[in-house]
């Protein structure tokens, strides 16, 4: 079966990206032991059927990434809050594997295990205000201070766009685009993916309209060389 | 991605591992290596052992997922379990080399039965193989030599490739390419060669129509350049050279795309177009470079850190890499599998879950390849092919080590290999094996959906569990069985947590498939066996089960009822069945405690319910006395509530019924109340019965009870009603009954009956002194009467009242109010004669004002109806007047009476005498006073 489109998750490595399409394909957490190479899931998104891509982040399988991301409609570049240089690396690394994916590609920044820092318990107030009970969370104290603020995300996500030459007028917002989420919690995990699902779909529909990128019509491309061969002879 | 995991155990305990046996074997018979150990090729040397490098044995893992549930980590070689390829010999070394130690195999290529090897010493063999199915399914093969020939170079031959339409081998030797005869051996005598080659591949999906001629491409030795041949059956033709960025090692063709492997890259090249697209980089310094077209437009490449990743021609990966081992070899593609060769092993994973399914030691491999999905392998002095064992063989070893996802994935994979008729009873089993697995293991939601995907026979899970199918069922478990357990006790182990959880879960899996297509044909043991759970489970929807559409067989289900003392439920099982008399019978034992089933607490009402609405007459009789023993209120329903037409119809007539109850006072007083109250049978008998029966009871209650206690009033009440509403009772009977007792209203009533108002009056005024009772007296013995026959009652009891016998005050009193309060009643000038002359007005002014208003409004009525009846009157006269009246016919001929002239116009006047003059003329003429305007057209 063809995958009507691709989603690509890229990032370092230990930033938990292996862990968010766990959380979000299978609806729980587990310790995931490092990436080798890929993998990838098969999402069933309305009609259609979009293909996601878990890649490796360690230096080693580099390389992969644009093989990867060619023809992808999505890519969620993903970083650790708790570390800046996971977002550092974003930038350095790993913006560059995108250039070989779809040209109106949409970019997601996803920062990841927000359930370590202080500020999750604030977060989930305002989530969940209407809640009647709010889940208690008595570790407050080993919490520590949140090192990547969502306002870094959008600066590099203005960034990208720049790099990509596009207009802000004609992409999604960088405050729609730049997300905090934990893979451990599932806090905001389905928000993430169902948000980019959506907004896959009309490209996809845009892509089917223009007709079959990728493919080749073999038929075509026969009887188009047979005349030529008989020449040569 | 397979994880690789180092075994503990020191390799003298090599023997109890699974995991070599079949490559051992293999290897151990077969391959004399040149360590000269006593089982070279199984790679199990224990001076190797502690070796960092080389681990004893390295035990990849399945689950690329990491550890999970699915693959228990203290078991791995359950994991391992899976034989996808068995390894055989195909050509031994004797047959090779015999006692020449220094050939060694270059290069293989296999085109049908043919073989052919080619050696480092420049010759090239030809061998026949044939595969032979011994009786036990073992496949072996037998190769026979049919020539070899010496190329006469002192070079390697370093590849060979058939051309089968061409009847020609390919061979690369010396960086030459010479064609040969298939058969012979012989050169062809053209001499068509290709030269300058360092390595060739055949074009497996060519772009020129012509079968009989093969697209060749080699990397030439020229620097960084791709040439692409014709090759005719005895010349060749150079079609296209390609130039590349960086010297090519490797290549695979597939239509006009060339999938290179650079030298730190991996490209893919259209060559028509010299369009090229990178892929990702590698090393190849580092490591060989595999690259390998595995079907139309996708490649398999080695790829960094071990990996074997596929790309398309468009140079995108649509499946996800397999995790091999970073020095491999040679791959190969036998779907669903990727074959890799590295130094010592031979993996095996699938392309369908990116697992390591299998893994055969196998040292010194140099070759692995595929040639029309034959897979063989070869090291320096001996071939072997992998055998893929039948995927049927391969899903039930998945399943029997309960890798039931694997299982299933191979299992839809196998669709494209099979026959759809055979695959589809296959994949059926296949899911109601899973389904059994996933129950065994307590899953009951995946069991589910894969009995219900499976169209599973419920009766096989049904049989599961002891005692649950009938006895007369013929159901027999299919073979081979679809699990391995006798029964749920051999599965849970005598759990008994674990059996209520499984019974829990037969018993919504039953509830749910009963209605659907799934119970078709065996409806009865499966509702039996609902039952049987339901009962045991002492399950409230047991009783749901037996009251509506069900199939219990009855001997089965009743037995099973009894045993767990189910008695009020056997009862309905029973009446289900029409038995409606075992099923009363014990109930009734229930409710007589000589049984105990506390189900219902209001059995007896239920019963009695029962009973209502039973059809069997013969049971409603047998079983009347015990109700009505039982409770005589309640039982007498078994009557009263049962339905109309029944009974009229048959034996529940008034006559038989009140024979019955004569000797239960109480029900008789119910069926009489029902009978005249509700029913309003007219009947004197039950009129006069019912009243005689009040009265006993009120005279006995009087007798027995000093106050007004509630049930004397009720009783009371009910007397008097019965007495006041009823005109069907014999009056004088009960009279003589009444006389002498102090039932003085009583009394009163029967007089009104009689119509001898004045005895009744006296009653209620001089011996009860009760004056609003005689009122009301006057106003119901009057209801339904015209107003003199009212009037004349209260002028009675005024008279009573102002009876110049007595003069007590008390009377004239309520003499006063009757007037006061039904001024209407009376007729006021009778009354003023009546009333004594010392009267005030004001005494009795509430009585003049009211008779006054009455007076007035009789007047006015009167005008009113008299002012109507006249218009009524005139209205019945016009009509006469209308009727009377004849037609006019109004022609050209017609003149006008005054003007004399004939009328132009449809309208026109006519006078009552019946002349017909011209509206203008009429005009003129409006001094005549009787005059009257017609006009008609």
């Amino acid at each position: 079966m063809k995958p009507d489109g691709k989603v690509v998750l890229l990032g370092d490595m230990n930033v938990g990206k292996t862990s968010l399409l766990h959380r979000y394909m299978e609806r729980r957490f587990q310790d995931t032991i490092s990436t080798v190479g890929g993998a990838f899931y098969l999402k069933q998104w309305g009609p259609y059927n979009i293909s996601l891509w878990d890649t490796a982040g360690r230096e080693q399988f580099h390389g992969l990434g644009s093989m990867y991301c060619r023809g992808a409609a999505a890519v969620i570049l993903t970083y650790d809050v708790n570390n800046l240089q996971s977002l550092i690396e974003l930038e350095d690394r790993f913006l560059a594997l995108t250039d070989t994916a779809s040209a109106d590609c949409i970019f997601a920044i996803v920062g990841n295990k927000v359930d370590l820092t202080n500020e999750y318990a604030l977060l989930l107030e305002t989530e969940e205000e209407n809640r009647p009970e709010k889940p208690v969370t008595s570790c407050i104290s080993t919490k520590v201070q949140k090192q990547v603020h969502l306002d870094d995300a959008v600066a590099l996500y203005k960034k990208i766009l720049k790099y990509k030459m596009l207009d802000e007028k004609d992409v999604p917002a960088a405050e729609k685009m730049c997300f905090e989420t934990s893979a451990k919690t599932g806090y905001k995990v389905d928000y993430l993916f169902e948000t980019i699902f959506d907004m896959v779909v009309p490209l996809i529909l845009r892509q089917q309209a223009e007709g079959p990128l990728q493919t080749v019509d073999i038929t075509n491309y026969k009887s188009a060389k047979r005349t030529k061969s008989g020449c040569c002879a | 991605m397979g994880r690789r995991v180092f075994l503990p155990h020191p390799p003298a305990s090599r023997p109890a591992l699974p995991l070599s046996i079949t490559g051992l074997r293999a290897g151990a018979s077969h391959v004399t290596g040149r360590t000269g150990g006593a089982a070279p090729g199984g790679g199990w040397e224990p001076g190797r052992a502690a070796g960092g490098d080389s681990p004893v044995a390295k035990l990849p893992r399945t689950g690329a997922r990491g550890p999970g549930p699915d693959c228990p980590a203290d078991h791995p070689e359950d994991t391992m379990s899976l034989k996808a390829f068995k390894l055989v010999p195909a050509v031994e070394r004797e047959m090779l080399m015999g006692d020449k130690a220094r050939i060694n195999v270059e290069c293989i290529e296999c085109c049908g039965k043919n073989l052919y090897i080619g050696t480092n010493e420049c010759f090239v063999y030809h061998f026949l193989l044939e595969e032979k199915i011994s009786s036990a399914g073992k496949i072996t093969f037998a190769a026979t030599k049919q020539l070899h020939k010496y190329l006469g170079f002192k070079k390697a031959v370093s590849e060979l490739k058939a051309a089968s339409a061409l009847n020609r081998l390919l061979v690369l030797c010396d960086n030459t390419i010479t064609l040969v005869n298939m058969m012979n051996l012989e050169p062809i005598p053209t001499g068509a060669r290709i030269k300058g080659a360092v390595t060739f591949t055949l074009n497996e999906n060519p772009m020129s129509g012509d079968p009989f001629c093969v697209e060749v491409c080699i990397i030439s030795v020229k620097r960084r350049t791709i040439q692409m041949f014709m090759v005719y059956e005895d010349r060749v033709q150079i079609v296209k050279e390609v130039s590349t960025p960086e010297q090519p090692c490797a290549v695979a063709v597939d239509g006009h795309y060339l999938c290179l492997a650079l030298t730190t890259q991996y490209i893919i090249l259209n060559y028509n177009t010299g369009i090229s697209q990178d892929l990702f980089p590698y090393c190849s310094d580092e490591k060989r470079p595999i690259v390998k077209r595995i079907g139309r437009q996708e490649f398999l490449l080695a790829g960094p850190g071990g990996l074997g990743m596929f790309a398309t021609v468009d140079g995108i990966s649509q499946r996800a890499p397999v995790h091999w081992s970073e020095n491999v070899i040679g791959a190969a593609l036998c779907f669903p599998y990727v074959v890799a060769l590295d130094d010592e092993f031979i993996t095996v994973h699938s392309m369908l879950d990116q697992q390591l399914k299998q893994t055969l030691p196998f040292k010194e491999g140099h070759i692995l390849q595929d040639f029309e999905g034959k897979v063989i392998v070869a090291t320096n002095k001996g071939v072997y092919i992998l055998v893929p064992l039948p995927l049927e063989r391969q899903i039930q070893d998945l399943l029997t080590s309960h890798r039931v996802e694997e299982a299933l994935v191979l299992a839809k994979a196998a669709r494209r290999n099979i026959p759809k008729e055979k695959f589809q009873v296959m994949y059926k089993r296949i899911l109601q094996q899973a389904g059994f697995i996933h129950f065994a293991q307590l899953q009951f939601l995946e069991a589910k959906e894969l009995f219900r995907s499976g169209q599973l026979d419920v009766r096989e899970l049904i049989s599961l569990y002891p005692f649950l199918l009938p006895t007369s069922s013929s159901f027999i478990r299919s073979h081979p069985p679809l699990h391995e357990y006798a029964d749920l006790n051999q599965l849970t182990q005598g759990d008994q947590e674990k059996m209520t959880k499984c019974k829990r879960f037969l018993m919504s899996y039953l509830n749910e498939v009963r209605s659907t297509d799934v119970a078709n044909g065996y409806k009865e043991d499966i509702d039996t066996a609902l039952l049987k759970l339901y009962a045991e489970a002492n399950h409230e929807s047991l009783l749901d089960l037996l009251v509506s559409e069900n199939f219990c067989l009855l001997t089965d289900s009743a037995a099973w009822l009894e045993k767990h003392t189910k008695y009020f439920a056997l009862g309905l099982l029973y009446h289900y069945n029409g038995q409606d008399a075992a099923a009363l019978q014990l109930w009734i034992k229930i409710v007589n405690g000589d049984v105990q089933d506390s189900t219902r607490s209001d059995l007896y009402e239920y019963i009695v319910d029962f009973l209502t609405f039973c059809s069997d007459q013969e049971l409603v009789w047998k079983y009347a006395e015990w109700v009505l023993q039982k409770s005589e209120e309640v039982g007498v329903q078994i009557f009263t509530k049962r339905p109309l037409e029944d009974q009229v119809k048959n034996s529940f007539n008034p006559d038989n019924i009140m024979n019955c109850l004569n000797k239960y006072p109480k029900s008789l007083v119910k069926y009489l109340e029902y009978l005249v109250l509700d029913r309003k049978i007219e009947k004197e008998k039950y009129h006069t019965h019912l009243a005689v029966l009040y009265l006993e009871a009120v005279l006995q209650l009087k007798s027995v009870t000093t106050d007004n206690c509630a049930e004397l009033t009720e009783t009371q009440t009910k007397l008097r009603s019965l007495l006041q509403k009823s005109d069907f009772y014999r009056i004088h009977f009960i009279l003589d009954k009444i006389k002498g007792t102090d039932l003085h209203m009583e009394r009163a009533i029967l007089y009104g009956k009689l119509e001898e108002h004045d005895k009744a009056l006296h009653i209620l005024v001089h011996e009860l002194k009760d004056f609003s009772a005689a009122e009301d007296y006057c106003i119901w013995s009057s209801e339904s009467k015209d107003l003199p026959y009212r009037q004349r009652l209260f002028h009675m009891l005024l008279s009573v009242y102002l009876n110049p016998g007595s003069s007590d005050c008390e009377l004239v009193m309520a003499a006063v109010d009757l007037l006061n309060n039904h001024a209407a009643e009376f007729d006021a000038a009778r009354v003023l004669q009546l009333v004594p002359d010392s009267w005030s007005v004001q005494l009795l002014s509430p009585f003049l004002t009211g008779a006054m208003r009455e007076s007035i409004h009789t007047k006015r009525m009167a005008q009113i109806t008299l002012g109507l009846a006249k218009a009524e009157n005139l209205i019945y006269k016009h009509d006469k007047v209308k009727l009377k009246g004849s037609p006019i016919i109004l022609s050209d001929k017609k003149l006008c009476q005054v003007c004399q002239s004939p009328f132009c116009e449809p309208a026109f006047v006519r006078y009552p005498n019946g002349g017909m003059v011209h509206t203008h003329c009429a005009a003129k003429r409006l001094v005549n006073p009787n005059m009257t305007h017609h006009s008609q057209t």
